[in-house]
Formats: C-alpha cells, sequence, structure tokens
C-alpha cells in the first residue's frame, strides 16, 4: 500500500514536470512577447514625463496637466511589471498620499495647488523612468512574475474606490483602472492564455470572461457609476480563476503581495 | 473598589475616552468623484467605537437570527443603490448599535450628528423638499422603547426597519427572514450596564448630595402645571420613557427619548439642536417656567449625567475587536452553507468581505509615505487578510454552483486561517499599523495635507 502511495506521488510529481516542461517555453515566448508592451507603456510614460518637465518650466499648467495624464496612464499599463520587478522604483515613483516625489506628489501641485513648479520633481520622474527603459530590454522576465503582478493587480482593481480611490486629486482613478485592465488583458492574452486553453480551455475561457466583466464595469462615464460590488466579485473571482490556472500551468501558486520568492 | 472610585474610575476613563476622541483625527470624504456629497464625514477612521453590549451573551451566545441581523445590519446591500455604492449600511450611522455622533453629510445633516431620512440623495422619490434631519439615536436597549421614529409613527420596530430599508434609502424588499434577524439584532443590543441606577430606576449606591437633589426635583410637579414633571414622561422605573409622544415645544410631537446612556447620545432633542444637559435643562426652565435657580439646574444636570452613565462607553478598535465582529458575522455560514441559502452566503461573503478588505488598509503598503518599518509584517498581514477574502469567495462560488461540500471544505480553510494564524500575522504587524494611534495620525495628516491643496487653490 505505502508502495502504491510513493507511486502515485512518483507519478503525480512526473505529470506535473512534464506540464511544467511542456508550458516553460510557451510561456516563455509569451513573456518575450510581452515585452515590447511593456517596453511601449513606459516609453509613454517617459515621453510624458518629459512633456510634463518641459510644459511645466514653460508655466503651461494645462500642458503640464495633461502630459502628467499621459505619463500615468503608460505607467498604469505596465503595473503588472513594475510592482513585482522593480519594487523599489514602483515605491518611488507612485508613493502616496504626500510623497516628496514621483507622481502623487506632482499630482498634489498640477491638480491640487495649481501650480507648476515641479521641475525637480519631473526631473526626479523623468531620471527614473529613462532608467528603467533602458534596462527593460535586458532584464529577464519570468512567467512567474508576470502571473504574480498580473493577480496582485487584480485583486487591487477590486478595492473600493468610494473615497475616490488612489488619484483622487486628479480624479482620474477610473482611467488609473482602465489602464491597469487593459494592462492585465494583454499580460494574460499574450502570455498565459494559449497556454492554459491547451491544458483547461474552461479556466481559460472563465479568466477571460472575468477580464471582459471587468472592461465593461469600468466602461462607465464616471467613477460614481462603477458598480463597486460587481467590480469587487468579479476582480475575485479573477483573482482565483488565476491562481487555479497557476498550478495547470506549472508555476507557483501567485503571491498577493509584492515580495522576494 | 468603593462605588466613589468606580465613579471616579468611570469619570477619568471618560475624560481619557474624550481626550483620545479629541484626538482622533476625522478625515470627511473628498474629491469630486464620489458618491457622496464632498465633506461627508462617516467618522470610520476614529479609533474608538462605542461598545456594543448584547444581551444574550450574558447567558450565552448569540443566536444565528442575531448574528445575521448584524451582519445585514452592517450590509451596504441592504440599503438600495446609492448606499451600496457609497458603502454606507445601517452601522454607519448607528456604529455598534450605538449613534455616530460625528457623522455629517451636507445637504442631508443640520449639524454632526443628523440626518434627513426625507432628503433627497439615497431616495429621491421620498424626498419631502423639507430639510429637516432628524438625530441619528442609539439604538441600545431598543427593545424597551417603542414607539419608534422620532415622531413615535411606528408601534412596532420591524415595520420601522421596513420602512427605513425600502422608503427612506431606496433598498430592496428585504426576505421576511432578514426583517426578523435585524429585528433580533437590535433586540439584543442592550444598554451599558450603569452601577448607579437600583431598582425601578432610581440612584443607587454611594450618590452626592447633588444628584440626591436633582433626583427630587426631577419628580418634582411643573409649578404652572402640577400635573407635568419630568420624571411623569421620563418614567424612572420604565427605562425613563413613557411611550408617548409630546409637544415640549421644539416644533411637533415628538416621543420621550430615554435617559439611559444619554451620557453618549449627544446631540439632544429630535433635531439635535442642544449639545448638553446644561442647555436642555435652561430649555426646559425657560418653555416651561420652571423657576430653576442655578444650583437647582446644576443638580439636575449631576442626576442626568449619573442616570445616562454607562460602564466603559467606548473601546479601542484593534486588529482584535474588528476580528472578533468579523468571527460573529462567520457564523451564519455554517448555517448558511449546509442549507444551501445562496441569498445569505453571498450577503456574508459580500459583508464581511468587505470589511476585510477595510481591515487590510489597516497594514499601509509600502508605498505609503505615512510608515517606515516593519515592511516584512505589514506585507504578510496584508497577504493573509486577502487571502480570507479570497477563501470567502471561493465559499459563494462553490455554493452558487451547488458544490455545498466544496464550499464547507473552504468554510474550515477559512477557519483554520482565522483561528491562529491571521490574528498572529495581524498582531506581528500591528505597530506600523493604522490602529497605531501614530501611525494613524500621520497617516491621515498626510491625507489632509494633500486634499488641504486642493481646496486652497479652488
Amino acid at each position: 500500500m505505502h508502495k502504491m502511495r510513493v507511486a502515485a506521488c512518483l507519478a503525480l510529481l512526473a505529470a506535473s514536470a512534464g506540464v511544467r516542461a511542456a508550458n516553460a517555453g510557451a510561456l516563455e515566448d509569451g513573456a518575450e512577447r510581452y515585452r515590447p508592451y511593456l517596453i511601449e507603456g513606459v516609453a509613454s510614460a517617459l515621453e510624458g514625463a518629459r512633456a510634463l518637465r518641459e510644459r511645466a518650466a514653460a508655466a503651461d499648467l494645462p500642458g503640464a496637466k495633461k502630459a502628467w495624464l499621459s505619463a500615468r496612464a503608460g505607467w498604469e499599463r505596465s503595473e503588472v511589471f513594475t510592482a513585482g520587478f522593480v519594487p523599489e522604483l514602483d515605491a518611488q515613483i507612485d508613493a502616496w498620499p504626500n510623497a516628496d516625489s514621483g507622481f502623487h506628489a506632482i499630482e498634489a501641485k498640477l491638480f491640487g495647488a495649481g501650480n507648476t513648479d515641479v521641475a525637480a520633481d519631473a526631473t526626479g520622474l523623468v531620471e527614473h523612468l529613462n532608467d528603467l527603459h533602458g534596462k527593460l530590454k535586458d532584464i529577464t522576465l519570468t512567467p512567474q512574475g508576470l502571473l504574480d503582478g498580473t493577480v496582485r493587480l487584480a485583486y487591487e482593481v477590486g478595492e473600493s474606490k468610494a473615497d475616490g480611490g488612489e488619484s483622487r486629486i486628479s480624479g482620474t482613478s477610473l482611467d488609473d483602472m482602465r489602464n491597469n485592465i487593459a494592462g492585465i488583458d494583454f499580460a494574460y492574452h499574450t502570455i498565459f492564455s494559449t497556454a492554459l486553453n491547451t491544458v483547461d480551455g474552461k479556466l481559460d475561457e472563465m479568466v477571460t470572461n472575468r477580464i471582459e466583466q471587468l472592461e465593461a464595469i469600468v466602461a462607465t462615464p464616471d467613477l460614481r457609476h462603477v458598480n463597486i460590488a460587481d467590480l469587487r466579485q468579479t476582480s475575485e473571482e479573477l483573482v482565483i480563476a488565476l491562481q487555479s490556472a497557476s498550478a495547470k500551468l506549472g508555476l507557483q501558486r501567485p503571491t498577493l503581495e509584492a515580495q522576494a520568492r | 473598589m468603593t462605588l466613589l472610585h468606580r465613579r471616579l474610575a468611570a469619570l477619568l476613563s471618560g475624560v481619557i475616552v474624550l481626550a483620545l476622541l479629541g484626538r482622533a483625527v476625522a478625515f470627511p470624504v473628498d474629491g469630486d468623484k464620489t458618491v457622496l456629497p464632498v465633506a461627508t464625514e462617516l467618522n470610520e477612521d476614529a479609533l474608538d467605537k462605542p461598545r456594543e453590549v448584547f444581551q444574550s451573551e450574558r447567558t450565552g451566545a448569540k443566536s444565528y437570527l442575531v448574528n445575521l441581523g448584524d451582519l445585514a445590519f452592517n450590509s451596504p446591500g441592504l440599503l438600495g443603490e446609492v448606499a451600496r455604492q457609497a458603502g454606507v449600511s445601517c452601522g454607519t450611522c448607528h456604529v455598534n448599535g450605538a449613534n455616530n455622533a460625528r457623522f455629517f453629510m451636507p445637504k442631508m445633516s443640520s449639524r454632526p450628528g443628523t440626518f434627513d431620512t426625507t432628503g433627497p440623495l439615497f431616495n429621491p422619490k421620498a424626498n419631502n423638499l423639507a430639510f429637516d434631519p432628524v438625530r441619528i439615536p442609539s439604538l441600545r436597549g431598543a427593545r424597551y422603547l417603542a414607539p419608534y421614529g422620532a415622531d413615535g409613527r411606528f408601534a412596532s420596530l420591524r415595520d420601522f426597519v421596513h420602512n427605513v430599508i425600502t422608503n427612506e434609502f431606496a433598498g430592496p424588499e428585504p426576505s421576511p427572514a432578514t426583517l426578523d434577524a435585524i429585528v433580533a439584532y437590535i433586540h439584543d443590543v442592550d444598554f451599558l450596564p450603569n452601577p448607579s441606577l437600583g431598582p425601578a430606576g432610581r440612584l443607587a449606591g454611594k450618590i452626592t448630595e447633588a444628584e440626591h437633589r436633582g433626583e427630587a426635583l426631577f419628580a418634582k410637579p411643573f409649578p404652572h402645571d402640577p400635573a407635568l414633571s419630568c420624571a411623569g414622561c421620563h418614567v424612572p422605573s420604565s427605562g425613563f420613557v413613557d411611550h408617548q409622544q409630546h409637544d415640549v415645544g421644539s416644533g411637533g410631537l415628538f416621543k420621550t427619548p430615554t435617559l439611559r446612556n444619554a451620557d453618549f447620545n449627544a446631540p439632544y432633542f429630535h433635531d439635535g439642536r442642544f449639545d448638553s444637559y446644561n442647555q436642555v435643562v435652561d430649555y426646559f426652565d425657560r418653555t416651561f417656567q420652571l423657576d430653576l435657580s442655578a444650583q437647582d439646574k446644576g443638580d439636575l444636570v449631576a442626576y442626568l449625567t449619573a442616570v445616562g452613565d454607562g460602564v466603559q462607553p467606548y473601546e479601542r478598535d484593534g486588529a482584535g475587536a474588528t476580528l472578533k465582529e468579523i468571527n460573529d458575522f462567520s457564523t451564519v455560514l455554517a448555517t448558511a452553507i449546509p442549507a444551501g441559502d445562496k441569498d445569505i452566503v453571498a450577503l456574508a461573503v459580500d459583508t464581511i468581505g468587505r470589511e476585510l478588505r477595510e481591515l487590510t488598509e489597516q497594514y499601509p503598503d509600502r508605498k505609503n509615505t505615512s510608515v517606515s518599518g516593519g515592511e516584512q509584517q505589514r506585507v504578510l498581514a496584508r497577504n493573509g487578510l486577502k487571502e480570507l477574502v479570497l477563501t470567502l469567495r471561493r465559499i459563494e462560488m462553490a455554493v452558487a454552483a451547488g458544490r455545498n461540500a466544496d464550499a464547507a471544505t473552504e468554510l474550515r480553510n477559512y477557519r483554520n486561517l482565522m483561528a491562529a494564524a491571521v490574528p498572529s500575522l495581524l498582531a506581528s504587524a500591528e505597530p506600523w499599523s493604522l490602529f497605531n494611534q501614530d501611525v494613524h495620525d500621520r497617516h491621515y495628516a498626510a491625507l489632509r495635507q494633500v486634499m488641504r491643496s486642493r481646496h486652497i487653490s479652488r
């Protein structure tokens, strides 16, 4: 009996190793296909930050705000990557509520105080983003890390926005969510969907369905009309589906908070 | 400990609580993308919460019905679309069954602690086009305090609750079981004990001279109308109420409010016009020509304060208190899962999950500038709470699909996490959490600083 149990365990291990081996190449290929999207998102954020620095120097408040929004959109689209792979930089660039630097520090000045005195902050942002952008072509993009980031972001999207959300001064929390979901959508369908579909088509369908539901929920004219309860439920169901997917893909169960593995 | 010592201790604890409340940093709803009016104050960040005493816990455990009622009472899903979006539940105004004296909603409140139940925000159809907020009452001892509503127009608490849900808030028609549960919960919320009150509502033990004189004055007939007295309406042997409505010149017929635990129920009168007993006594003195001397007034205030006292009116909020409440809520699942009751499971998962997500935010993530240190502890605390949220969601998904056995397995996982692992993680992270007064103050001061810049520029 004992031997049978050992044999069964070994068979299970072998099968799971088989899954891992079969998927590993496909997932790594997917991660490489994700890289241009990531580079484009950070490049867009960098371009926005440069424009922001320029507009702020010209004391052009509307122009600086527009540039901040553009930079922000690129950053939020890349959050699947940033929270997991460059956590220190993420904490610096996206710190809140009263950060000394980064997006929210600039947001408070531009959208809060209504002044363009953000030269030092904008320069810092450009430097950080430029530095990151330079590293992206060589950085190792692990499927595990990207799944972790996708799952964390999927959970975060479901957090209450009843208080106006993360970017409440600029009033762009809804845009943040849309960009986050766009990032999740792209990461999932570029890296994981095909591999998951081969082992569990229904689960792949469920993930896709929940992402589409999230996109529909945030397709409202403003944050007030986002159905908060549906948003939370769908976000949690998406996370659960992705957790199930990790085992099918031969990956570890994703972490829910950014931490070293 | 002698009664005097107890009273001094109670007084000191009251002073400490007031000092803490004074220190607490309130943070109103802000931004122009919110469902609620800007500058709404829900006082959700207060670190001291009214203590909730249940009758049933004195003799045993709370019943399924009481826990279900407590759960529904704290569910924003009960009160209709606007409340659901805003995360507002019965418990927002009646925190732990007591009143929320700091609650303030522009256009719906005339002052903190009041709310216009016929205002435009939650149910435009119920809008009476008059700005007539009433004070938010404490529900402690409500089972003894019929009729219900500030004007006492409902003889039945069940009818009153139904009216609040469906008319005042435009909530969906609640099931009879949900209504029964909410009534059971409210009936179970008891007065805080008051050792100064003896049989028949007489002051007991070592009472001061002023209190003693005040008690006599309270029962004394009014000089210009001997048929009236304070005690004639606030009947001491009957919970300090007479179950009647009276016109005391404040603008109509209103029911007699209880004086028990009233030290913690300010503001006073149906519209919350008075902040203190001194003002109330002055009002009655003027309106009913009582000819009270300064000492008489002081004596009455001393008496009211003694009658209105209660043991440990507030308790410090923390992970322990929140987890206890969540555990009480979660007991509902043990009955609802085997019964395959999808609606109750969905209600529980929605409400408990929301509470757990709010609890998660008490442990700031590493992007938060208000706290440094304890990063790993905070990560583990947040991670543990998120696992609970997801476990609950798995329960709901399983029950919705008719997989009750899977749901029962998930409930066991949930209980295991709640039994030791999560409480331990939260305790480890507490020094860096918003339950720590310094971290709390820094966090809200930072938020205020940022939001202030927004207002200065507009």
